[in-house]
């Protein structure tokens, strides 16, 4: 009895008539092998030039394309025994899957979006993180200038050298003043290109670190941002102690509130990261990590800008402004504009 | 019958260890590849090499330009700052604009995807591009300080803080996805994405050899896709000899009375491999899949 196929002429005997076979899993691919072309084309155009490429009407039918063939797919898992049929479709469906839920927006969209929203929405999130790394960098600040004042020594083994830059015990108030506090403008290229790189550079890494040893559960946060501090209380002492306190406060304000701003943001990112790890709730630590660490990621490329800022007015303006009362007066302005950006930013709006 | 095409795939190219799921939005379990580490390496290194290039020609330009007659200082520092702006938006212009794909994970064919089966979200791509900057950058400038360090300096410093970024280095060594950091907190991984075209469908519209359903319950849905292997793997001699004894233990275990003729195997076996698929997919069909020839039916999968 012939029962290999659905339809089969019967004159089948013994070889000489020819029988006609009809799979259903043919059938089924002659009737949309065309879809999946046409997808494949699209994708790969997709992969080539990007999702811009397409017409506006091609870009309505790549999502339409693309359920047609998973459906395609889940058919054919059930009724065709065709492997390379069947690996073609869950390749062809995965690229199309990426085609459709890939990122849609370009570097600068997503840059701008980035700031309007994003980033001051991620700091607000993490009040509670901020408020730990403020106080951390704080209780810093308290150490360092509490050991430098009861022994000037502390300083060298506090401040390495190189972010010391020859200031000191040994130092005078004179050589403060004048080599550094009220130093005179070095000049363009040397305030932008040399010092304005270096800092940002610096500062940088430090605060990348800061951020992303917050996966070993946060201790490296806390002692980096605590060390920030310490150094800050010990160049505050040292300057204190020669009497030149206010004006050392205001040389830092000027570009220190938005630097510090963004060490503390740096060590929030870390905290955020920290948290998770340790605490990941109803999630396992990896997908816990995996959900927040987005939001965390978010707080640092902010704080990297903020760094940019700091740097630029550091390295850049800072020795242009002479007079101590018009650097509180920058510094002021400066905390004031971040506060308004922080608090008063559209809030996100629901995907 | 996901599990015949992974036990077919297994059977053919051996281990399956690279191999996991994710479900699309749609809940179509998809299949994916983990990509190799070499295939990473490389891909990387070739990001590398596009970085340099694009951070010479830049540099070139503006000093060209721009700064004329500049000393070595400010020149230094003008690059190091082009360098590191170019390497971040590098890696996040393209991971963006190519669905999660740079120039040298293209040339590789390799592709970040969310870990989950969701979109790869922009905030996803920052993130794990970023982190770039302690798993790579930070560790390959302090190796390029310490070969720059005249001997004799203590180094020892520079040393431990190279072991200790060495550990993140060497994060995707010790978890199964092979992520590295930057993955673990965006939530993605990378996989290989071959394209696979479509080839012909080796079932026939016509047949000359008949078999009974008998013969056709001699195999099951695993012998068929080896056997679909074989048909579809070219014309080296290896290939037709190995087709031609397939068809000699075909023709033995379903007691073909007729012998066939070294010049008819191919015919023989692609008329045998269309009965016996238009048998199992009915078979299927009605609620009775035939694993493989062990398969007495009844059996769930």
């Amino acid at each position: 009895m012939a029962s290999s196929g659905d339809a089969r002429a019967p004159a089948a005997a013994a070889g000489t008539a020819r029988a006609t076979i009809t799979l259903k899993s043919s059938e089924f691919r002659r009737g949309r092998e065309q879809s999946w072309r046409d997808l494949e084309g699209l994708v790969a155009r997709v992969e080539k030039r990007g999702v811009r490429s397409l017409s506006v009407e091609e870009l309505q039918r790549l999502p339409l394309l693309y359920r047609a063939t998973l459906s395609s797919l889940s058919v054919a898992r059930g009724i065709a025994l065709d492997r390379h049929l069947l690996l073609y479709l869950e390749n062809l469906g995965l690229r199309a899957f990426l085609a459709v839920y890939g990122p849609r927006v370009g570097l600068w969209e997503g840059c701008s979006e980035f700031l309007r929203r994003g980033f001051p929405e991620a700091v607000r999130g993490a009040r509670w993180h901020v408020l730990i790394a403020a106080l951390a960098v704080a209780a810093g600040v308290a150490v360092g200038f509490a050991l430098t004042m009861a022994d000037e020594a502390w300083f060298s083994s506090l401040v390495p050298a190189d972010l010391a830059g020859g200031r000191g015990p040994s130092s005078t108030r004179a050589e403060l003043a004048n080599d550094e506090i009220f130093a005179p403008w070095p000049g363009p290229t040397q305030a932008f290109a040399v010092l304005a790189n270096f800092l940002f550079t610096h500062n940088t890494v430090v605060g990348i670190l800061t951020f992303s040893l917050g996966i070993a559960a946060g201790v490296p946060t806390l002692l980096l941002l605590l060390y920030q501090g310490i150094m800050l209380g010990a160049f505050l002492a040292l300057h204190y102690n020669r009497g030149l306190g206010v004006e050392f406060l205001g040389w830092i304000a000027i570009h220190g509130v938005t630097e510090l701003s963004a060490i503390i943001l740096c060590g929030t990112a870390g905290l955020v990261i920290a948290d998770k790890v340790l605490f990941p709730g109803r999630y396992s630590r990896v997908e816990s990590l995996a959900i927040h660490g987005r939001a965390a990621a978010r707080i640092a490329i902010g704080a990297i800008l903020l760094f940019f800022v700091a740097a630029i007015l550091e390295g850049g303006f800072r020795q242009m402004v002479q007079s101590t009362g018009l650097r509180f007066a920058i510094g002021g302005v400066s905390f004031l504009v971040w506060l308004a950006y922080f608090l008063r930013a559209p809030k996100e709006e629901p995907p | 019958m996901t599990s015949v095409l992974d036990r077919t795939t297994d059977f053919l190219e051996g281990a399956s260890r690279n191999r996991r799921e994710i479900v699309s939005p749609e809940g179509v379990p998809l299949p994916v590849e983990l990509a190799d580490y070499g295939e990473r390496a490389g891909a990387f290194l070739l990001d590398l090499v596009f970085w340099l290039l694009a951070t010479i020609l830049i540099f070139a330009v503006l000093v060209l330009l721009l700064l004329k007659g500049i000393d070595i200082e400010v020149g230094a520092s003008v690059a190091t700052f082009i360098a590191f702006l170019v390497r971040n938006l590098y890696f996040i212009h393209f991971e963006l604009s190519w669905q999660g794909a740079t120039p040298g994970k293209r040339i590789m064919r390799l592709r970040a995807i969310d870990r989950r089966g969701g979109p790869l979200l922009p905030g996803a791509v920052i993130a794990r591009n970023l982190t770039r900057e302690i798993e790579a950058f930070l560790p390959l400038g302090l190796l390029l300080s310490l070969w720059l360090t005249p001997r004799g300096t203590p180094i020892w410093e520079e040393v431990s803080l190279g072991a200790w970024l060495l550990l993140f280095t060497c994060l995707p060594f010790f978890n199964r996805d092979r992520m590295r950091a930057g993955d673990l907190i965006a939530g993605t991984m990378v996989v290989a994405l071959p394209r696979r075209t479509l080839l012909g469908d080796l079932a026939e519209a016509t047949a000359l050899h008949v078999f009974t359903e008998k013969q056709l319950k001699a195999y099951g849905a695993f012998e068929l896709q080896i056997l679909e292997e074989l048909l579809r793997n070219g014309g080296t001699s290896g290939a037709s000899q190995v087709r031609r004894e397939v068809c000699e233990k075909i023709r033995r275990k379903i007691d073909w009375p007729a012998p066939v003729l070294e010049k008819d195997t191919d015919h023989f076996l692609a008329e045998f491999y269309t009965a016996e698929r238009a048998y199992l997919e009915r078979e299927q069909l009605f609620g009775k899949p035939r694993l493989d020839k062990h398969d007495q039916g009844g059996a769930t999968r």
